[in-house]
Parts: structure tokens; sequence; C-alpha cells
């Protein structure tokens, strides 16, 4: 008997329009675990840039410390000789081979991030955000990549000066050099001096920055960034101040989100995460309800319980349209009945809800849109009367020196030919400046330039001098966070190249140069915060990282009445952009502006949506791109501007019609050995979209064309690797929604378990349980952990942490395009519903540590065993690399290690590779090529707590121990601990109604648990709740929703479930 | 020219060659598994070290704690060697101005030369590790030290030798023997780094007095993969 209809080919959940469609490429991964000519390392072109990638990164993060001894070293058969170097005097406190934690704020892609960096014997070997700071939940993505730049031997080693050929040369010359140059510029040549910075936040480098203006009273002042937003103008604009908002989820009933993406790139996203979070569970009180409105699908648009696509260009329509509707609806009240149109009912529902919930609701404007866009929406807040409520205010900090010049404004002081020496502070101009302005040209037409940054850049090779910045794990220094409290940044380690930071460098300049860093920052704090200035204060700033109360105040905020917006047509966006193609540039998920390039980790960081690793892609809906004539990974000629350039299409259902969206930050010439470095004949990563991008189009750009070039590209996407498939391409659809379970707010309350029966088996029986050994009585401690999808918004942040914490190694692009990625823990995203409006769901999938576990049972070798506390051990030393265990397993989590990238990385000199090997954590084994790994739950921090507790004669407490993954992520969606320790959140969790286990069916009782994903959509919009008791086999999965729930408790019922399921599986 | 061929007689000499191939590849891999287990290659391994410190002197004759110097042991997973600082404590030379310290002990010794350069100069005195596991396996000092696990259950006699030298094979058979049956291996917490304790003692008695102290202290010795490979 088959219980598969027809309609049920056309998959319910789909990974990717690959699998949608059913393409020979996507047959090819399912079918094979280790995909195509796996025993090859690659060949021909490929393999070139395979060698080149091995640098930098990738011998950073590969076994560069193997666990098998070096042959040379090896004395007879006997250990090499190892040498203990003691301290000469160890510094109080300091215990070798103990970890210690330092708070400590780097500034990361534009954000100020209070972080917890950890420290091995001396070595940096982690970031963790600092959990005591207010804005602070679980960990940034980039603020966790920081660490690897840190040992990154691309970075920037000394000063370099340039005069027709590269001189090496040390600080001592340059500040000799710079006396000269000063000369001729003192006085009233000081005008002849510019001055070009990215936004500042540290009050200590403003205080430098001063100094510099005393010595060179007429010199210029410039800033500029190459993404910035409208916030502050929309506030001025508004409020008659430049203010920063700040959200409280948590007490928002109603939240709108308009294209600014609160959960993902937002300004305050961890603090956004973690309030969005508590109200997800319906267990803990009544749930939010998130509406989306976006033209390309963000991580907030998987976690929207109602999404609209509208594109970017016509946001300011969709938004002068809801106002109205929101005044009509002031006026006379809800509207009752549901109109008929879909979109319609979507938006009378979102304008129900917040009328129905004024001051507990919540509109947020993304920082692009334009600024009457943005005080339209403050105004919406206003009428709500959410001010103050949901959403406060503070002042933002005065950190620029007044009159600060665009680069507009520098490039027209440049051709005039009165600068003759332009100095500038990081960023990267001359790749990311506005086409238009033809900054390059004007750069040339200085004396002398001086460029000081951690890297070589574009910027850096043209100028006279560069002058490498230090780390921020390397620095003192201070910032004021978004929320305007004063955070310090405290060195780890002293710089281990000859690079100075921020403050030094502007002293220097200054002509005063400062030695002690530190001196210049208690200075700030003296004069700012005297309570902290004391001694005992300072520590405790030192401690906590930042000055605790030093928050800036709310201030009271009240909407200009004199506000002339404008007239903005209310039906225009309702069209959609018909013919016309509009071109989001926007931070590319790896490389933010450019900056973080050379960052492997980050490179190969899968997108949260498209699963890209290793290029940026121009993405478009299934719609426009038929209207182009394009395919998945065809490069697509884009020009706007005059200009065009081909960039390789990737077809996102979901994203809004018209609206093309790239990433930026790619295409980098003169990054360093993984990012792409000309010179050395390393192609760049991705494409340069900066040539489309003008002063008046930075953000977006409309009036673009289009169209196909019919040559293809091999994109690196992970989506489609590891396919768990059950029987195959027909039934995965339908399967999905057994692996990922989610269902309505209704439906939770009138079936709360409704997740444990979406599958039904017959009665699980082992072959071997009778066996005495297999009696495993897991009397200690049971370790298990717990996912909650309803918290879950995919953003890799868990992906990053577990990278960091157990020494997992990146692979480069052609590996990760045949499924060789290495990642412990992956993030699946599923799409379900509509290919034009679909819904996604995301679901982090590691190790599920089975008590019952399918890859034991066919190790030859005993390398992956079972202990007594449920763990599903991994001993890389035993292993021989087999893969059968990778074959056997179901989750399909296990990695192999397929190149030893140590051997044949010959660019880098010993004392680099020597550099290269600090990142690691030492408490986890540097894995071999040719051996199996995976997840053991960070059993490192496991049995370190094991120890420290019984060493102390104490109990585990309940929640001590936490995972890596944990740590990181900002909503809480993991839970680790002791199972038979009831008071522990993971047993909770077990406990919870909504808690399920993935391929239960199988018996390999995961000690993984998931709970199902509950959603809050509107009475009108919601699928119906499935109707219990009457289906037969052939009606599984009916609604909207395709989760196939058979939940019905009649007994009959069930043994009738239990024929039917033994019949379906042979 | 014809092929060569093998005369005859050569023949009779064949079961002799096999024989004496047999006979060889049984000797070499008997060498060769002899020479290359833990037994031969760890035991008796007594490397020289920068000075000549005699563990017989401090630990024996003057009957230092073991502490005083590896004070990290019951905190850390290493026994850390000290810093130079602490040999400076008795060890220091002349100071600056020339004077030395009234109790300074063996202040122009030769041998105690490169104590006193580090302590000057700040830089470390490189040590020879003596025992060593490979990077696969973390032993956790702290862990064994706060249950009643002497030093002297891997160390062995440090305090009556003058070079120290390893005694135990320190292989993974020889440490699941003991984490398999620990009693005999467990003493009062406090008597850890009296290597004397238990001399006066039978094997019998010790186990009975470790069986109690084990159910005391609830000392159950894991044989996880995990608990010493990560």
């Amino acid at each position: 008997m088959s219980s598969i209809k027809p309609q049920n080919d056309k998959p319910k959940y789909w990974r990717s329009l690959d699998q949608l469609e059913g393409t020979p490429e996507f047959e090819q991964f399912l079918k094979r675990e280790f995909p195509e000519a796996v025993e090859e390392a690659p060949t021909g072109l490929p393999r070139r840039r395979w060698m080149q990638l091995m640098g930098a990164s990738l011998a950073l993060a590969t076994g560069a410390a193997g666990c098998r001894y070096p042959e040379e070293e090896v004395v007879g058969f006997r250990y090499p000789e190892e040498e203990i170097a003691p301290f000469s005097r160890r510094p109080e406190g300091r215990i070798p081979g103990k970890p210690e934690k330092f708070a400590t704020t780097l500034t990361v892609a534009g954000q100020v991030c209070p972080v917890v960096a950890t420290s091995y014997d001396g070595r940096p070997i982690k970031i963790d955000g600092n959990q005591m700071h207010s804005l602070v939940f679980g960990a940034d993505t980039y603020a966790q990549a920081m660490l690897l730049p840190l040992y990154d031997p691309d970075r920037s080693q000394h000063p370099v000066f340039r005069d027709g050929q590269d001189l090496s040369r040390n600080w001592d010359e340059f500040t000799v050099w710079w006396k000269e140059e000063s000369k001729k510029l003192e006085g009233g040549n000081s005008s002849k001096l510019a001055i070009l910075h990215e936004t500042n936040s540290s009050p200590s480098v403003l205080a430098q920055m001063n100094e510099v203006a005393r010595k060179f009273p007429q010199a210029k002042w410039y800033s500029y960034d190459s993404i910035s937003g409208n916030t502050t103008a929309g506030t001025e604009m508004a409020f008659g101040k430049k203010l920063r908002p700040l959200l409280n989820l948590e007490s928002a009933d109603i939240i709108v989100d308009i294209s600014s993406d609160l959960l993902g790139s937002h300004a305050t996203q961890g603090k956004n995460n973690s309030e969005f979070a508590k109200r997800r569970t319906p267990e803990n009180g009544p749930m939010n309800r998130l509406y989306v409105v976006e033209s390309r699908f963000s991580p907030t648009g998987t976690s929207a319980d109602h999404r609209l696509a509208v594109a970017a260009s016509q946001m300011a329509s969709f938004v002068a349209e809801l106002e109205a509707k929101i005044d009509a609806a002031l006026e006379a009240g809800e509207t009752k009945e549901a109109p008929t149109e879909k979109v319609d009912i979507l938006v009378t529902a979102m304008v129900n809800d917040l009328i129905t919930h004024k001051g507990k609701s919540v509109v947020v404007g993304g920082e692009t849109l334009d600024v009457e866009t943005q005080v339209r929406i403050w105004r919406i807040n206003n009428k709500l009367e959410n001010l103050g409520k949901t959403v406060t205010f503070v002042e933002e900090p005065q950190l620029a020196r007044d009159n600060a010049g665009s680069i507009q404004d520098l490039v027209a002081e440049l051709n005039t030919g009165n600068v003759h020496t332009l100095i500038v502070l990081g960023g990267n101009p001359i790749y990311d400046a506005p086409v238009d302005t033809d900054f390059a040209a004007a750069f040339d037409k200085t004396r002398a330039q001086i460029f000081f940054g951690e890297y070589e850049n574009e910027t850096s090779k043209l100028s006279t001098w560069h002058l490498p910045a230090s780390h921020g794990l390397e620095q003192w220094g201070d910032a004021i966070a978004y929320d305007g409290s004063y955070c310090v940044t405290q060195p780890l380690l002293d710089p281990i190249f000859k690079s100075k930071d921020p403050i030094q460098f502007l002293s220097i300049l200054a002509g005063t140069p400062i030695t002690e860093t530190l001196e210049a920052v208690k200075q700030t704090v003296a004069t700012t915060f005297t309570s902290s200035a004391s001694e005992a204060g300072w520590m405790k700033v030192l401690h906590d990282g930042f000055i605790a109360d030093s928050a800036a105040e709310a201030v009271s905020v009240s909407i200009s009445d004199s506000l002339n917006l404008g007239d903005v047509s209310t039906t225009a966006w309702r069209g959609g952009l018909e013919n016309a193609f509009e071109l989001i540039f926007h931070p590319g998920s790896a490389t933010y502006d450019g900056r973080y390039a050379n960052n492997g980790w980050l490179q190969e960081l899968p997108e949260p949506i498209t699963k890209v690793t290793w290029d940026n892609v121009v993405t478009l809906s299934p719609k426009t791109a038929k209207e182009i004539g394009v395919g998945q990974g065809e490069f697509l000629a884009i020009t706007a501007n005059g200009k065009t350039i081909e960039v390789p299409a990737y077809i996102q259902p979901g994203q809004a019609h018209g609206t093309l969206a790239v990433g930026l930050g790619y295409g980098r010439k003169m990054a360093g050995h993984v990012g792409g470095f000309e010179e050395n004949g390393v192609d760049p990563v991705g494409v340069d979209v900066g040539p489309l991008r003008t002063s008046q189009t930075m953000l977006l750009a409309t009036e673009v064309e289009a169209k196909g070039t019919g040559k293809q590209f091999t994109l690196a996407t992970t989506q489609d690797h590891f396919a768990i498939d059950l029987l195959g391409m027909r039934e995965i659809g339908r399967r999905v929604g057994e692996l990922v379970r989610e269902g309505t707010l209704e439906e939770y309350e009138t079936h709360p378990d409704f997740a444990k029966h979406v599958v039904h088996h017959p009665p699980l029986t082992s072959l071997w349980e009778d066996q005495e050994w297999m009696k495993e009585s897991y009397d200690g401690h049971a370790w298990g952990m717990s996912i909650d999808l309803s918290k879950c918004t995919g953003c890799n942040a868990c992906t990053i942490a577990c990278q960091s914490e157990n020494n997992v190694p990146i692979v480069g692009k052609e590996a990760v395009s045949v499924g060789r990625e290495m990642h412990w823990i992956r993030v699946d995203r599923y799409f379900s519903g509509d290919m034009e409006d679909p819904k996604a769901v995301t679901q982090p999938v590691t190790c599920q540590q089975c008590e019952t576990a399918p890859c034991e049972s066919v190790c030859p070798v005993a390398a992956t065993v079972h202990t007594n506390e449920g763990l599903n051990d991994m001993v890389y030393n035993r292993c021989i690399g087999t893969r059968y265990c990778g074959n056997n397993c179901p989750y399909k989590v296990r990695r192999f290690n397929y190149l030893d990238w140590r051997a044949s990385d010959d660019r880098f000199d010993a004392a680099n590779k020597e550099l290269a090997k600090l990142i690691f954590n030492p408490e986890v084994t540097v894995r071999n090529r040719g051996v199996m790994e995976k997840c053991t739950y960070c059993v490192q921090r496991i049995q370190n707590t094991k120890i420290e507790a019984r060493a102390e004669r104490r109990a585990i407490g309940a929640n001590e121990i936490k995972v890596a993954c944990q740590e990181a992520c900002s909503s809480q969606a993991i839970e680790f601990g002791d199972l038979n320790n009831p008071e522990s959140n993971v047993a909770k969790a077990h406990a919870n109604q909504r808690a399920y286990a993935m391929l239960a069916e199988l018996n390999t009782k995961p000690r993984t648990r998931y709970l199902a994903r509950i959603t809050n959509p509107h009475p009108w919009l919601a699928p119906e709740v499935p109707d219990h008791g009457h289906h037969g086999p052939g009606e599984e999965g009916h609604g909207e929703h395709g989760d196939d729930h058979s939940h019905d408790h009649a007994e009959g019922e069930h043994a009738e479930h239990k024929e039917e399921a033994k019949e379906e599986k042979p | 020219m014809d092929r060569f061929l093998f005369p005859k007689w050569v023949n009779k000499f064949v079961p002799l060659a096999i024989g004496v191939a047999l006979v060889g590849a049984a000797y070499g891999g008997t060498v060769l598994f002899v020479t290359s287990s833990p037994e031969i290659l760890n035991r008796g391994y007594r490397p020289e070290q920068p000075v000549p410190f005699s563990h017989k002197l401090h630990a024996g004759r003057l009957k230092m704690d073991c502490r005083y110097c590896h004070n990290t042991v019951e905190k850390s997973s290493h026994a850390a060697v000290p810093p130079t600082a602490t040999c400076g404590n008795c060890h220091s030379g002349a100071d600056a101005s020339g004077a030395t310290p009234y109790a300074s002990v063996r202040a122009t010794s030769v041998a105690l030369a490169p104590v006193r350069e580090s302590l000057a100069t700040g830089e470390s005195i490189d040590w020879t590790r003596v025992h060593n596991l490979p990077d696969f396996v973390f032993f956790n000092h702290s862990a064994h030290v706060t249950r009643g696990v002497s030093c002297v259950e891997c160390h062995g006699r440090v305090d009556k030798m003058d070079v120290v030298q390893v005694v135990e094979p320190i292989s993974m058979s020889w440490c699941l023997e003991c984490h398999r049956n620990p009693d005999s291996s467990i003493r009062p917490v406090d008597e850890v780094t009296n290597l004397e304790w238990g001399t006066d003692m039978s094997e019998e008695e010790k186990r009975v007095l470790g069986k109690q102290l084990s159910e005391e202290l609830n000392i159950h010795p894991s044989t996880n993969c995990s608990t010493c490979h990560r």
C-alpha cells in the first residue's frame, strides 16, 4: 500500500529551488554522503586557488599543531624533548593552564561591542559577549570572529614607506619624517592638511583629535563610512534632536518591522533577540506578534508571523498607506470584516492589531529608509502612544569634531590642489568611496598620504606611508556604546607586530607622543566619571568592562508639529515595480563593508538565508528571474549609473519582485591571502559592486537594468549538503515537517503536545536491549540539550562560537562546494508554502548524542563510543578514517577532514606558522587529516567543571556548564545541562509539551530535544487547525503548513496509524 | 645470451632462506614491539636540566613540601614548574649594589648561575620536560591530588632522586589499571605530598583504608574516553 498521493510530489517544505525542481545536482547530493570525487584533491585551476587559500586563516584553523608528533622532532621512538619555560616572576594570581577572562570592548562593523575575551596562558583564544552589559546577550557573530585577525600573518607588521618602492620602516623613522612634514604644515600652512576618519566612538580618541587640531588649527576634518543609515537624521527631523532609539520589545505585543532587520543586522540586535524571544514561548505568558515588511529575506523575516515583500524604493509609499489606514482606524475603530484580497487582509490585520495595542506595540523603521519615511514612522508610533513606552530615546554622544565634512567635501578640497598632506585614519576610501567622486584621482593630487589601519589595503597601497594599527585586543582605549554607556578596552597582550593604537598614533601626529595609552584613558575617566577615577573604582571598571550606570538617560521627546513630509502616493507600492528594477546594496554577511574580507571564519560562514559561502550574489525573486531569463548561479549583468558589472544570480524566494540585492565588501584586490590579493595571484573573493554606487545611490539604486549573460558560476552553498532523507526525493518535503515541527498558537492551545504526535511509529524495540552491556543506567549525570525553534533566528552565532571553541578548520570554497565543510553545528533553513511568498524556518543541527547511536555500532576500531553520562565520545587518536560512522549517522553531523593543510603551505615562514598556532584552544585536540570529528557537547567544558566542582566538594550547579553555542545564542534558544537534575533548564525544556526528538522513530534516543516552533498568526490569516480524527493515510499533509499533524488521541486510531507506519517502512 | 637461471644447487637453500626470513621477521617484530612499548621508552628517562636541581636534597633532606614549588597542583591541570622567583627566595645572588641578602643560600654557586641570571634578566630558565604525555591526552593534576592520589603514585620517590627520572610507564593501560581499581592508590588528602606515607603499611591495609576513603569522598574514577581525550 502506498500512502503517497500525487499531490505529495511537490514538497511542502524545501530547502532550495534545486530541491524544489529536483535538479541533477541536488539528486547527487541526496544520493551520496560524500559527493563527487571526494578521494582526490581538487585538480586543475581550482587547485591553484586551493593552495593559495591555505595561508593565513586556513593555516590558522587547521591541524598545524596536530595530535601526532611532527616526524622530524621524534627522537627514536620517544616523544620529542619538550621545554618548559616558567616565568621568571609569575604575575600575581596567574595559574598556568587556567584560562582567564577579561572584559574589554571591540568596535566591530560600526558597532561598539562589549566583549569578554578568554586568555589562555597569555594568548586570547575566544571572544564572547560581555553579558553584564545591558545591550549584550549572547555574542555578535562579527565580534566573535575578530579573534582570527589577531593571529593573521597578513596583518600589517611594520610601517611601510612607499617612494617608488615599498620600504620597510620603523616608527622612529616615521616620527622623524612627520616632524619634517609638520614643520611645513605649521601655522597658516595647516590648512594644507586634511584628515579623513571613520565614525568615531571613543572619547579618548576625540581628545587626541582635538590635540591634533590644536597643533594644526586650520586642518580640515572629514568623516566617511561606506555603510551608514539615516536614523539620526530621522530623529533630528522628527524630534529636533539627534537621538538613538532604544527598543523595549519585551513590552511590545505587536511589532511591525519595516526593513529594519530587528533580529539580524540591527544596532541592538542582541537585546532585541533576547527580549523578542521571551515573548515567543506560549507556556510563559502571552506571545507577541511580528509583522515584517521587507524587500529581501532577512533573519527577522524567518521569525515573522506575517511577512510582506515590498520593494525598497516603494517602502515610503507603504508607510504612507499604513499611516493613512491607522489614522482612519483611530477615528473609526478597528475593521471587523476581513477584506478579501490577501495583501489587504494582512495590512488591515496589522492596522487592527496596532490600534488595539496602543502603547504596547512598536513600528520600527530600518536605518536605510529615507528620512521622511522614518519621520512618518515616528509619527505613527506617536499616534499609537508608543513613544516612551516601547521605544525610548537617548541622545547621540558628540564624538566627532564639529563641522567634519563629507567625502564629497574632501574630494572637492583635494581637487583644488590645496591639500598637501592627507591622513586617512582607517577605512578604505579608494575601494569604497562613491564612484562619482573619483576619489582615487583626487587622492593622487596630494603630495603625501598617510594611511593608518590594521591591514594593507587598496588605500594603503597608494599612500606614502602605511602605519599599522593594533588589534582591538592589543590596545587600551574606550568607546561609547549605543546606549551611551562608557566602555573600556584593555589589552590582553602586547602588540604582536610593530603597531600602535589610534590614541598613540594621533598623539604622534599632535607632536606629543603618548607612550602609555592607559594614562590617556584614565585621564578621560577622571574628567568625565570622577567616581571611577579612584583605584578601586578603576579596578571595577576594568573588571566590568564598562562604567555601571553610565548609560545615557532616556530623554522625553515630542514630535515636531511643523512636519511637512510632502505627498507620497499611498497606492504605488501595491502595483510593485512592474518592469523596473531596483538594486539594494547591503552589508556583506561575511565582509560587512569589505573590512573583514580576509577573515576565513566569516567567509566560510553560510549567509543565513541563501547559505552561500565565499561569494556575494545578487538575489532576486523567482518571478523576477523568470522575467529576466536568468537561472540560478548564472552571471547577471547589472547596469546602473552607466556602469555594468556581472554578479552571479541567486534566486531567493520571498524577495520583492523587481528588487535585486547584492552584498558589499567583496571583490577586494588587496585584502590578503584569503580575501583576494592580486599581487600574489590570489583572486578576489566575490565581485566588487562599488562601481555601481554613487553618492546618491549608496544604499539603493533605482533605474537599474539587468540581463542574463548565460555564463554559469559555481556557488558554494551549504543548504543541500548533508541532506537527511528517509525515502528519497518524493518524500522529503513531507518528511521535513517531521524534522522541524511547527504549529500556530491556536493549535498549541488545542493540543499542547501536538509536536509529539507528528510521527507515529510502531513500538520501538532494540535488537540488543536484552544484552547486559547495553543497559546503561545514566544514574550519574545525563547530559542533554534542548533547542527552542520558537526562538532560533538562524543567525549563525552558534556556528562561529563552536568554530572558535573547538578548533574547527575552514576549508575554502572548492571544498565547501563538494560538501566538505567542517562546521560542527549547522543551521538548516527550510522554506514552506508558496514559492513567491514562502515562510521560512531554521533549525540548528549538531550531534544529537544518541543513546543508541548508529555511528558507534559500525566503527571497526571503537573510535566512537558511549560514556556512562550519555555522551557519544569521539576518540580522534583512534580514528582510522573509514567514514562508516558518517554514513550511518541519520542526522549527518559528522565531519571528515580530507586534506592536510599544513603540509603544502609554503608561503608563510616558520615564524608565521608558529603565530597561527596560537589561536587554538588547548583544551581541545587539534584533529589531523583523515579523522572523523563532531560535536561532543563541549566535553572539555563538562570535564573541567566536573573537576573543579569535585575539588571543591560541591555538586555541579543546575545550569553551571554552558556550552559554546549556548553562550553565543542571544535568544537563549539553546539550553544544556544534566537531565537528571530536575532543576536544570534543560530538564525543564525536555519536559515541555513542545519537546520532540528528531527522527525518534529510528530508535536512536537522541539526547537533544527540539521544542516545536509556535507562531502567532492573526486569526484572519491563521491556517485552520487540522481537523482531527477524520483523515486517512492518504489525506496527510493538508493545510498551508503541511506538517502532517496526526495528533489524534483515540486509541483505535493510534493502532491504525501504527499499522500504516509499519507498512510504510519496509 | 641465455636467460640467467639460478643453478639447481641453490634450491636446497630456499627452505633455509625462508626460515631465516621468518625468524628475522619474528625477531625484528619482537624488538620493535618491545622497544616501542612505553615501558621501555618512558621508564628511566632522565634528561639533564639547566640547573642541577636535586629533589633528593630539597624534598628529601630538607623536607620541603612539594607544593612549596609546585603550588598550582591543586588548582590547575598543570603542576607548574615554579617561576625563578621561587628559587630566588633562598638563592638570590647579589643585588645591584653588590649586597647579598643575609639569608641567601649558596649565593655564588656556579650551578645556580642560571637562576641568578634569570632573576636579573627576567628571562625564563628552559627546563626539560621529564614526564610527557601526547597532546591528545588531557591529564589534570588537581583532579588527582585533591582526591587523595599522591604524587608518588605516578612520579615515584622523587624525594630520593638527585636527577628526576621516569619510574612508571605512563601508558594508557597503566592509567586505566588505577582508574579501574583505585582503592590502593587513595590516601588521606592531607598526606598526598608525604611521599613516606604508607611505607610502614601492608598493601592490604592500604587497600582497606583506600576503599574507605573512596567511599567517603565518593570516588569513582571514570573510564570514559572523554575523561582524558577531548
